[in-house]
Formats: structure tokens, C-alpha cells, sequence
């Protein structure tokens, strides 16, 4: 599904030349829920608009779904980017001038989808996460919780092959954070594949699998269910110098 | 307060601050001149004429199909004009002031030498012309009734005269010595000669087209010539009592009627109309540049109070962490004040070469006066007010802005 | 996609009414008050005999000399101290002399109209003494009857031409060819009655250039007015006149003009070089102390000459194009904050698929829509601005009872151009945004 071979990522200013990701080299196959974590800027958000290709690497591979993403101009990419990925945000990103339907709206008018075949899709994704009551609520008139369940409706809704999250309970109380982190659950258990950066072990020790980005680099830790428990979260603290 | 910090955050916002400083200077450019065209504009509707507008009337009057005793016709006229009640006196007109239809002469005292000839118009009328008009004269006389001679048209058979009357300015052209009583003068083309008998404080030229103001340094030159016109048209100048202007007007064209009907009266017509009408285009030209100004400053201050609020809502955070750093409410609303001073002597230094520009372009195509210091040290300190003023709501809004903004992430 | 752009607009215009009204009006004001100005300006300016204004032409030729009367004679000069208007000598000697396929002698007079019904006063008509050949030239369409021919000219025929106005107010409109008019005492037979026709600016008749209530209504023979006295209603002299009215045919006083049809280049070649030689001649025969001095020009060039346009008029299209200016910069920088201010948008736009393009798009169709609305209502503000503008010609004046679909056009155009290239650049800035943007900054 995703798949980067020594990829690197510079950026320039005019004094500094800051190596955000190094020989990065990673694979997410099919139907995988892969966490993605590290310290502060480790390189994990870079990483994910790579992968999302809201940015353009330097120098590497990538490819996406069998797509080869090297030299593709804007217009492909951000076609590729409106099919194949949807992507979930700390602050929601919700449009605040649209309503709740009208976000979801926004990635299927991209595709230049036909108004019923829009209505269908929408409806279905709203009573898949919950929101059909509040469909013509505004972003300001809900919770948060409400606000992330309507904005993963909205990269549910083009049914991408790759969902990218980016601390996707951040901004959210315990109790809302539970229920979004069930919401992915159960979108990866209906075959989704998801990447979700976080900074949260708790979190990270939930998926399949964990990528771990320190400098720019990757450190692989293969996280199998089995080993989620007091254990191992004790093991990370001691092993990053960091509280959870 | 330091403009330093100023600067590098306008630097960072170029466009907006350069969109701010245009127009601040179109709006310079275009205040300077338009209101200096107001001012030449008022000045020039508020030359007095000369006549006692607020009591004199004009009834316009042709003749038809030849009547044979035209003066006798006409004698009959004033008569019966005079007796309609409140009415003082009574002239017949070949030009009325204020009417932009005059005959114009050339005049000098020194007949051997074209080079000294002046043009000025010439006012037909009798011993009654100045108590009509309400002219005053300052020295000399005016005519006897035996001085004046009727004339069918300024082409038919003229008398000679025994005098002439012309303004102060004409006699100060004329004769700079100030001895003008007395001196003959010349009247060109009609080779008439005669001597000033007497000067009129002022009587306007009838016509004022001032736009360009072309006739400015003659509008004063007039002259009165005792002839009593009595061709087949011309106009009744009737000066009445104070307060009686609007009864006799109604009355005069029944008694006109009365003496014959053998004419046509097209207009019966006060002389503050007169003004009016003829005044007109400078009216509407004064209108719609002060409009013009004030739509002008109101979007100027539109567009500074709009860009600067949106700098503002972008530096909340800014603000507040500035606030916690120990920045008062007075040293933030400093700051807008003294960034938006920046941009508006900027934009005043443009303005100015615009203005002047501006102003240039009229002098060569209008031969316009040139524009006055005041007026540019006025519209730089306008625009510098406006520019305050308008700042003053949003730097308010910063003002604002609680410091503990600064802890919170969005 | 248009379609859904447009909503977003609308979306966009109802969360900040306030400042989207007033970007409304500012332009609407910009707009209104630069096309009142261009509406007055182009109707100024505009060709008042299409399709004929380069082959018609008035001569002048100084009959004065170098004369010089002071100073104060300035205001009266015209740029290359020719005389615009004719002595009767010359107009006669030019009318004699042929030179052209087509001419016509005039003045502007008035008349005492006395109406054939006594029930009617009589009244005063502005009138205009001429030749035959005016009608055929300058292009004049004849309700009833045709103009009078030119032996009628040479015969001092006492015959009329009158307006359609004239023969509605005298004849009820009906046929009046054949009927008796009573000018000034005397009777005159109409031999046609005019249609509508009003050429703006008035070429031949600058004195009333712009004012319809100031037309001519009666046009009679010159020939015949002169024989009867019949006064010129201008007159300029700066040379000694005698007295009566021979003196004044044989003075250097100057009321008549002269316009010829000159129908291509050779005969306006032709034109001049009798000019040249008429003025030569009058200087052999004594007449003029000084090189010859001639000008023939034709409509265009007359306006130009004449400076029809007033001042007053170049200087508020300047001033209103310079307003439009500052209008149109601040829509551009109010603009511009809308569209910063709403970057964290785009780039999530951007991120659920939107490519630069759909990003532009929707930016330029937000600006196109305000630049419609705002061109709707600067199309309010040129009618109020015209009915404002009244003032500067007169209420008669046919300049300004229509505006035209032209005029119209032109301020949609501009109105919406001028706000889409205002918002062009707000527009592409955003387009520029990164998408990975949002993700970064939060």
C-alpha cells in the first residue's frame, strides 16, 4: 500500500539545511493499523504530508497504492490524494463555514461526484461514525468528540485505501479519545488501512504495529497485541527518557 | 515607542502595507486638488455681481411683427411697470448680468495705440440703470435724462454721447493714475468717443463662464452707455421695495399684456435665479468632487480599519505573549498607531508627487492656478488624522487582547 | 463546479456581511462614479455625424491680422488665432465660388413664431438661415416634403423647413407641406417638415452644442434672411463698423460659418489650395495686410479644436478614475486579508484533494461575484451620478435621459475585470498554500 525506500527530506533556508527525514525507508501493507511515534520534531509529521503528499521529498522513492509519486504534478497529486487518502487531524480541520454535511461534502465535490451519488456516500459515512443527528450542525456547535467523529466521516467518506491520523486524540478528554481510538479500531477491523501518528504509547500500543522515528530515522518495534501491558510501556519510558 | 520591530513586521506583511500607503497617496493626490477646485469653485460662485439680486427681476421681451412706435410701445411699458405697487425703478436692457449674453467693446484712452485697447462689455441703459441695477457710483455722476438717446440697434444710426460710466477695476485699467474723470475714451468697433463721467463701485460682465476661468481678470470690466434701447427685443430690469420681489414678478407680465399684446414674454425671471442657473455647472462640479472626497476618505478608512484588523486577529498570540512579557494596553495600541504612521508618511510622500502631478497636468491643460502650500500641508495633516482615526478600533481591539491568550494553543 | 464555488461565496459573503457590503458599495461607488464621468465624457466626445465626420469640413481664414488688443483678448483666442466664424464676405465669395461638391452658408437667429390659430401666443423659435444644400449634407431625414433646391436659394424664396416639434405645436402634426408660417410678420410657405434629428455634439452650432432645448426649429434661406435684415443672434467685430445694415454686410465682423462636403482626399487637397488662393487674393486686392492664414478642418477635428469636451468633464474622469483606483486597491487589500485570513481552509482543502486550480477557481468565482454585485450596484450609483450630472448641461440635454446598452456593457466589463484582477492576486497567493500547511503550524 505505502511503501518508501530511502527517502530523504531536506528543507533549505537561506542559513539552515534542516535534515527533517533521512534513509527513511518503510513499508505499510494492505489493511495494517500502523502507529507512528517519536519524540518532538523527530520527523513524525514530516513523514506523514510526505505520505499524504501534501509535500514533496527530496530525494528517495515512494510509492502509493502501486503509484510511483516521483514527478507527478500538482493536479495528479492532488487527485491521488482526493482517491486513495483520507486524512484525520489533531484540530479536526473542520471548515467552520461549512456545516457538518458540507465538510463532509468537500473531498466528494473534488472528485466531481454527481448530487446523489454524493448524498448516498455522505449518509451512509454518517451513520457509520454516529453524526446523523447533527448533520446540519456547525464545527462551533459541537463537542470536540463530535467534531473529530465528524471530520474522520470526512476522510471515511471517499472511501481512501489509506487513512493518515495525525495525533488524532490530541485535543481530546480521556473519554472522547476512547471513543475515537474505537472508531479507528473498528474501521481497521472492517479492512482499513490506517497510519496514525502519536505521541501517546497508550495510543500506539493499540495498533498492529509500531514505526518509531528518532532524527529522521526509522526504529522499528514490532508491537504484537501480546505484548500491550504494563510491561512494555515501562520499557519505552526507560528506553526514550520521556513520561507517557 | 520603537520602530524598529515596526518595520520588520511590515516588511513581513508587504503587500497589505503597500495596498495601505497607495492608497493613502491616490487619496492625497485626489483630496489636494479636488478640494483647491472647491475652494476656486466657491470663491467663484460667490463674486457678487454687483446688483441687488435680492430685488431685481428681468421680464424678457420681443416684440412681434414690427410694431411701428416701438419706443412710444415702450415708454408705455415702464409706466405701467413702475405703477404696479412695491416696484422702485425701472430700466429697458439690451444684456442683464448673470445672463451670459453681452456685447463686448474695445475701450481705451489712447486711440493711436491698438496695444492699449481693453475689452470690456458694454450696458446699455438711462439715468435709471444704477438705481435699477443698484449699482453705486464712487465718483462722478450719472446721467442726465437729456444725456440719453434711444437707439433700435447697435448697428442702426448712433448719437453721440456725452459721457460714458465704467467700473472701478476698468478705470483702474484705463487709467492706473487714477485720474480716469474726465479722460476720453475710445469704444471699439463703433469708433464712439465720449469722456467717463462717472465710476461704478462694481457691475459685473453678464457673462461668467468661470470653469477655466479664461475672462477671470475681466469679469469686473464694464461699462454704461447712455443709450435707452429700443429694438424688438430685449429685457424689463425691474428693482422693487424689499419683500415685494415675488408679488410684482406675478404681476408684471398681466400689465404688460395690458399696454399689448403684440409680444412675447418667455421668461419673467428673479435675479437670484439668474445666479443659479448660471452658476449651475460650478454647483454641480462642487457637489460631486465634495462627494467624491468624502466617499474617497470613507473607503481610505474602510480599507485601513479593514487590513489592520486582520493584521491583528493574525497577532492575537503575538499580542498576548507581548502582554505577559509586561507590554501595556497603552504600549500596544502604541504599537498599531506608530505602524499605521509609518505606512501613512509613506504614502503621504507619494501622495504629495501625485498631488502635485495632478495639479501640474491641470495647469497645463486648464491653465489652472498652481496649487497653494496650505492646501497640501492641509491634505497631509487630513490624511495623517485619518489614518489615526481609522486605526484607532482595531489598535483598541489589540489593546484588548487578554495576555493569557498567550498559554493557549489555537 | 461552478456552481458549488458560487454557494461558497454566497457562504462566504453571508458570515461577513459587514465587510462584504461595504466592499460592495466601495466598488459600486468606484464604479458608478467612473462610468458617470466615461458616460458623460464618451457622449462629449462622441461623433456626432458617423460615417460623414471625416468628409465634412469648415474653413476659417484670419480677417483680423496680428492685431493685438491687450491681454485681456486672450480668453477669446482660439489656439491658432483664427477667427471661428466667417465674415458675410467670405461666406458669400466661398458659396460663389463652388469649390466644393456640396456647401451651405449659416447663422443662428431667432424668430417671432406668430401661430395661424389666434388662440395660441406667439413665441420665440431658434432659427438658423441657410442653404439648400444643408440638409443633403449633413444627412437630415424629412418627415413631409423635401428641403427647398437651389435656385429657391437664388431666387430669396421666402420658404421654411421645420421641425417635427414645430409642426406638431403649429399643425397638430398633420401634413403641413404647402402651409403658411408667420415669422416675424412675414409669411413663409413650408415647403418640408423635419424627422428626428439631433447630432450630439451640435458640430455646426457650438453655442448649443449639447443642449436639445437649444435646437434649431425653423430654417429658412440665407439669402432671404439677409434681404430681410434678419439678425445674427452672435456677432464678434474688432474693426470699426459703420452704421446700418450694408455696413454691416461689408464689415469685418464676424457671424456666419460655412461647411462643405468634401468627398475624398483630392477635393479637400483642391479645397485648400483655393483657400490659400482666395486668402492670397484678398491680400492683392488690399484687403489683408498679412500672410495669408487659412484653415479648413472637419467634424473631428473641429470638436478637438473647439475643446467641446469640457474641462470640467477631463477632470472628474480623472478624479473618478483615480477614486476607482483607491476603491479597487482596497477591495484588493480587504480582499487579500479575507482570503490570509483563511488559509488554514485552503490548506485542508488542499489536503482532502483540492488541486491549485480548484483553489484559484473558487477564489476567482468569490471575486468575480462580488465584482458582478458590485457592478450591479456602481450600475445605481451611474444613474444617480448622471441624474447628479444634469447640472453641468442643462435638463434637456440628450446626453443624459438614456443611458445606453453600450455604456452599460462597458460598466459590467469593467466593474467585473477590474474586481477579478483585484482579486487575482489574493487569489493566487492562496492557491500557493501548502497543504501539508495546517499540519504544520498546529
Amino acid at each position: 500500500m505505502l511503501t518508501m525506500k530511502n527517502l530523504s527530506k531536506v528543507y533549505r533556508t537561506d542559513v539552515l539545511e534542516t535534515h527533517a527525514l533521512r534513509e527513511f525507508t518503510v513499508e505499510v501493507r494492505e489493511g495494517e493499523f500502523v502507529a507512528v511515534t517519536g519524540p518532538s520534531g523527530s520527523g513524525k509529521t514530516t513523514f506523514l504530508t510526505i505520505a499524504g503528499l501534501l509535500e514533496e521529498f527530496t530525494s528517495g522513492e515512494y510509492w502509493l497504492d502501486g503509484v510511483d509519486t516521483r514527478g507527478l504534478n500538482d493536479r495528479q497529486r492532488s487527485r491521488l490524494r482526493n482517491e486513495k487518502i483520507g486524512f484525520v487531524f489533531q484540530s479536526f480541520n473542520l471548515i467552520p463555514d461549512l456545516n457538518v454535511y458540507d465538510n463532509i461534502d468537500v473531498p466528494l465535490r473534488y472528485r466531481g461526484l454527481r448530487g446523489a451519488e454524493r448524498r448516498r456516500l455522505i449518509q451512509e459515512v454518517l451513520q457509520r461514525v454516529g453524526l446523523s443527528s447533527r448533520v446540519r450542525h456547525y464545527p462551533s456547535e459541537m463537542s470536540g468528540g463530535q467534531q473529530q467523529r465528524a471530520a474522520i466521516a470526512r476522510a471515511l467518506v471517499g472511501r481512501p485505501r489509506l487513512l493518515l491520523a495525525d495525533e488524532p486524540t490530541g485535543n481530546l478528554d480521556t473519554q472522547m479519545a476512547r471513543g475515537v481510538m474505537e472508531l479507528l479500531e473498528e474501521l481497521h477491523r472492517g479492512g482499513a488501512t490506517i497510519v496514525m501518528v502519536t505521541h501517546d504509547p497508550e495510543l500506539a500500543a493499540r495498533a498492529q504495529r509500531q514505526v518509531h522515528i528518532m532524527d529522521g530515522r526509522i526504529v522499528e518495534l514490532e508491537a504484537e497485541p501480546v505484548l500491550v501491558g504494563q510491561g512494555s510501556v515501562e520499557g519505552l519510558r526507560r528506553a526514550f527518557g520521556r513520561s507517557a | 515607542m520603537e520602530i524598529r520591530p515596526i518595520l520588520s513586521a511590515l516588511r513581513r506583511n508587504k503587500v497589505g502595507a503597500c495596498l495601505i500607503a497607495l492608497q493613502i497617496a491616490v487619496t492625497l493626490g485626489i483630496l489636494c486638488n479636488a478640494f483647491y477646485i472647491v475652494q476656486q469653485r466657491r470663491a467663484l460662485v460667490a463674486r457678487p455681481s454687483g446688483v441687488d439680486e435680492a430685488d431685481v427681476f428681468t421680464v424678457s421681451n420681443q416684440w412681434v411683427g414690427n410694431p411701428p412706435n416701438m419706443a412710444a410701445l415702450q415708454r408705455a411699458d415702464i409706466a405701467a411697470l413702475r405703477a404696479i405697487p412695491g416696484v422702485r425703478d425701472v430700466f429697458p436692457a439690451a444684456s442683464v448680468p448673470l445672463s451670459n449674453s453681452a456685447m463686448t467693446l474695445g475701450i481705451t484712452t489712447n486711440p493711436d495705440n491698438p496695444r492699449s485697447m481693453h475689452i470690456a462689455a458694454a450696458y446699455l441703459g438711462d439715468e435709471h440703470t444704477l438705481d435699477t441695477l443698484g449699482a453705486r457710483l464712487v465718483a462722478g455722476r450719472n446721467f442726465a435724462a437729456s444725456e440719453v438717446h434711444e437707439l433700435d440697434g447697435i448697428f442702426g444710426s448712433r448719437p453721440p454721447i456725452a459721457g460714458v460710466l465704467v467700473t472701478r477695476d476698468l478705470a483702474h485699467k484705463l487709467a492706473p493714475d487714477g485720474q480716469i474723470l474726465g479722460r476720453v475714451v475710445l469704444l471699439f468697433p463703433f469708433q464712439i468717443r465720449a469722456p467717463v463721467i462717472g465710476v461704478i463701485d462694481r457691475l459685473q460682465v453678464p457673462f461668467v463662464d468661470g470653469p477655466d476661468n479664461k475672462i477671470g481678470n475681466i469679469v469686473e470690466d464694464s461699462m454704461v452707455l447712455p443709450y435707452r434701447y429700443v429694438g424688438d427685443a430685449y429685457w424689463y430690469v425691474v428693482r422693487v421695495q424689499p419683500g415685494a420681489l415675488d408679488a410684482a414678478m406675478r404681476a408684471a407680465p398681466g400689465v404688460l399684456a395690458g399696454v399689448s399684446h403684440a409680444r412675447i414674454i418667455e421668461k419673467v425671471r428673479a435675479m437670484s435665479e439668474a445666479r443659479r442657473e448660471i452658476y449651475r455647472a460650478d454647483r454641480t462640479m462642487v457637489q460631486m468632487l465634495t462627494v467624491v472626497c468624502a466617499v474617497l476618505l470613507a473607503v481610505t478608512a474602510f480599507g485601513i480599519v479593514g487590513l489592520t484588523s486582520y493584521w491583528v486577529s493574525q497577532r492575537r498570540r503575538q499580542i498576548g505573549i507581548r502582554r505577559t512579557l509586561g507590554a501595556t494596553r497603552v504600549a500596544i495600541l502604541q504599537y498599531f498607531q506608530t505602524e499605521n504612521l509609518v505606512i501613512s508618511i509613506a504614502g503621504i510622500l507619494v501622495g504629495l508627487a501625485l498631488a502635485l502631478g495632478g495639479n501640474l497636468w491641470m495647469v497645463d491643460s486648464f491653465s489652472t492656478a498652481r496649487l497653494p502650500l496650505a492646501y497640501l500641508v492641509g491634505g497631509v495633516l487630513t490624511m495623517l488624522a485619518l489614518g489615526q482615526l481609522a486605526v484607532l478600533w482595531p489598535a483598541l481591539r489589540a489593546a484588548s487582547v487578554p495576555p493569557a491568550i498567550a498559554t493557549r494553543t489555537t | 463546479m461552478f456552481g458549488y464555488y458560487f454557494r461558497l461565496s454566497l457562504r462566504s459573503f453571508r458570515r461577513n456581511i459587514i465587510l462584504t457590503g461595504l466592499m460592495v458599495l466601495a466598488i459600486g461607488v468606484g464604479i458608478g462614479a467612473s462610468m458617470t464621468t466615461l458616460t458623460i465624457y464618451r457622449a462629449m466626445a462622441a461623433d456626432p455625424i458617423p460615417g460623414k465626420s471625416a468628409r465634412l469640413f469648415t474653413p476659417q481664414i484670419d480677417n483680423y491680422g496680428p492685431v493685438n488688443l491687450g491681454s485681456d483678448t486672450k480668453a477669446f483666442q482660439t489656439a491658432d488665432r483664427l477667427p471661428v466664424s466667417l465674415t458675410y464676405i467670405d461666406a458669400v465669395a466661398f458659396m460663389r465660388a463652388h469649390a466644393a461638391p456640396r456647401q451651405a452658408a449659416m447663422y443662428a437667429t431667432n424668430v417671432a413664431v406668430t401661430p395661424a390659430d389666434t388662440k395660441q401666443l406667439p413665441f420665440r423659435a431658434p432659427a438658423r438661415a441657410t442653404y439648400a444644400d444643408f440638409f443633403a449634407m449633413f444627412d437630415v431625414p424629412f418627415e413631409y416634403g423635401a428641403p427647398w433646391s437651389a435656385q429657391d436659394d437664388a431666387a430669396r424664396a421666402p420658404l421654411v423647413v421645420i421641425t417635427r416639434q414645430l409642426n406638431d405645436r403649429l399643425f397638430g402634426g398633420a401634413n403641413s407641406v404647402g402651409r403658411t408660417v408667420t415669422m416675424n410678420g412675414d409669411p413663409y410657405r413650408v415647403v418640408g417638415v423635419m424627422d428626428s434629428w439631433n447630432p450630439e455634439p451640435r458640430f455646426y452650432d457650438l453655442n448649443n452644442a449639447f443642449d436639445a432645448g437649444g435646437a434649431d426649429e425653423v430654417y429658412l434661406p440665407f439669402t432671404l434672411a439677409i434681404a430681410r435684415q434678419i439678425q445674427s443672434n452672435g456677432l464678434s467685430c474688432l474693426k470699426s463698423v459703420g452704421s446700418g445694415w450694408q455696413a454691416l454686410l461689408a464689415s469685418e465682423c464676424i457671424w456666419t460659418s460655412v461647411w462643405v462636403e468634401l468627398p475624398t482626399a483630392a477635393s479637400v487637397r483642391a479645397y485648400r489650395s483655393f483657400l490659400t488662393n482666395y486668402g492670397n487674393a484678398q491680400r492683392d486686392s488690399g484687403r489683408f495686410h498679412w500672410p495669408t492664414h487659412v484653415a479648413l478642418r472637419n467634424v473631428r477635428q473641429w470638436l478637438a479644436y473647439r475643446q467641446v469636451v469640457s474641462q470640467d468633464v477631463s477632470t472628474l474622469v480623472l478624479v473618478s478614475f483615480a477614486f476607482l483606483a483607491v476603491c479597487l486597491l482596497n477591495a484588493l487589500g480587504l480582499m487579500l486579508a479575507k482570503f490570509m485570513a483563511r488559509l488554514g481552509q485552503v490548506s485542508v482543502r488542499r489536503a482532502l484533494g483540492a488541486n491549485q486550480r480548484a483553489i484559484l477557481a473558487q477564489c476567482v468565482v468569490e471575486s468575480g461575484t462580488l465584482g458582478l454585485t458590485g457592478a450591479a450596484v456602481g450600475l445605481g450609483f451611474t444613474l444617480l451620478g448622471l441624474g447628479l450630472a444634469r447640472g453641468l448641461f442643462g435638463d434637456s440635454s440628450a446626453v443624459l435621459t438614456s443611458l445606453n446598452g453600450g455604456d452599460v456593457a462597458i460598466a459590467i466589463a469593467v466593474s467585473v475585470c477590474t474586481t477579478m484582477l483585484a482579486g487575482l492576486y489574493p487569489s493566487w497567493r492562496a492557491s500557493r498554500v501548502q497543504p501539508a500547511w495546517q499540519l504544520k503550524t498546529q
